[in-house]
């Protein structure tokens, strides 16, 4: 850490992160600012100090492992494909029993012929046939006996 | 006459490609050249080799089944790193459920009584992994990814989805911080 007013940008520029104009009037202030030239020196050997004991080395083994792991996936995979059709296919059944049902119960409300359609087609009643038969009956001889048939 | 590094070699996303054509082989070549450092990376963020060592495989396996969003505008290695620290989150996000009665390394390292003291690498290790489990979450993912992973300030910014002007500020103020933590080793 430097009290020098260019500090803030120390870390960047040691990582490469200045853009050209900046950097090198950044070098140029380094080279005659002994503060900021230390500071330098300073994260250089940090980087090192985490890169040497602050980076654990994978073993040869975990490494083995990790293979291990993914040869497995695929059977996960397929695993995971047979629950997808399995499911996929319930759906359908589920679906196509519902729209079996809906259809024949459709098919049964068509069957029903509707009260409207059945007063509009039903044959006139033969009952009010002969009751106009009989009216004229009873008006012949009611002016029959007007007529002294009788 | 041809040499073994004259030999050509697949590059990521080429080995992206030939995985998703179904050749396994060339996840596993994916693995041998990623495995180490997001390995390392791992250990750094969790603490644990044993934790680590999950993420990884979590962190694989999650890549293999996303392999159809890759498009290829992040480079692999960056792609992988962010499945990574998604994964290292959810970890730590289960530990903590876990913790009851137990008293974590992590929990002990963040303590004030943390000094240094350099007698040996072993010892070395440990207060480099001390220092840096001292700082925020937010300043240690910057370090590691910088210092273990190597990632440009652009490649972080778009792992940890912040401004690059916020990873050059976290990384300055995490390296002060851990020039204080680490002052004995440093001068």
């Amino acid at each position: 850490m430097t009290d020098c007013g260019q500090a803030d940008r120390l870390s960047a520029y040691y990582d490469g992160e200045i853009p050209e104009p900046e950097r090198a009037a950044l070098e140029a202030h380094i080279r005659g600012c002994p503060l900021c030239a230390v500071e330098m020196a300073r994260l250089q050997r940090l980087s090192r100090l985490i890169g040497s004991t602050g980076r654990m080395e994978m073993s040869p083994q975990a490494l083995e492992r990790l293979h291990q792991s993914f040869d497995l996936q695929p059977r996960i995979a397929l695993l995971h494909m047979a629950e997808v059709f399995a499911s996929v296919a319930a759906s359908i059944l589920i679906v196509s029993g519902v729209w079996l049902w809906m259809i024949s119960t459709a098919n049964e409300a068509a069957g029903q012929i509707p009260v409207w359609e059945t007063v509009a087609v039903a044959p006139q009643d033969p009952s009010g046939a002969a009751a106009q038969e009989q009216l004229a009956q009873w008006i012949i001889q009611d002016l029959s006996r007007k007529n002294g048939h009788d | 006459m041809a040499t073994e590094s004259d030999r050509w070699q697949p590059t990521d996303v080429e080995l992206v490609n030939q995985t998703r054509a179904g050749d396994h082989s060339a996840f596993h070549e994916l693995m041998d050249r990623h495995a180490p450092t997001l390995f390392a990376l791992a250990v750094a963020l969790s603490g644990h080799a044993a934790d680590a060592e999950d993420i990884v495989q979590e962190t694989f396996a999650g890549a293999f089944r996303g392999l159809g969003a890759f498009q290829g505008r992040a480079t692999v290695k960056t792609w992988l790193t962010r499945i990574l620290i998604r994964q290292t989150a959810r970890h730590h996000r289960a530990a903590r459920k876990r913790k009851t009665t137990l008293v974590s390394l992590t929990e002990t390292s963040h303590s004030d009584a943390w000094r240094p003291s350099p007698q040996s690498a072993a010892d070395a290790r440990m207060d480099v992994t001390a220092a840096i489990k001292t700082l925020g979450p937010e300043h240690q993912e910057v370090v590691l990814l910088r210092e273990i992973q190597g990632l440009s300030y652009e490649e972080m910014a778009e792992i940890l989805e912040i401004p690059r002007g916020t990873v050059e500020s976290r990384l300055f103020r995490a390296r002060r911080e851990l020039q204080k933590r680490l002052k004995e080793y440093l001068d």
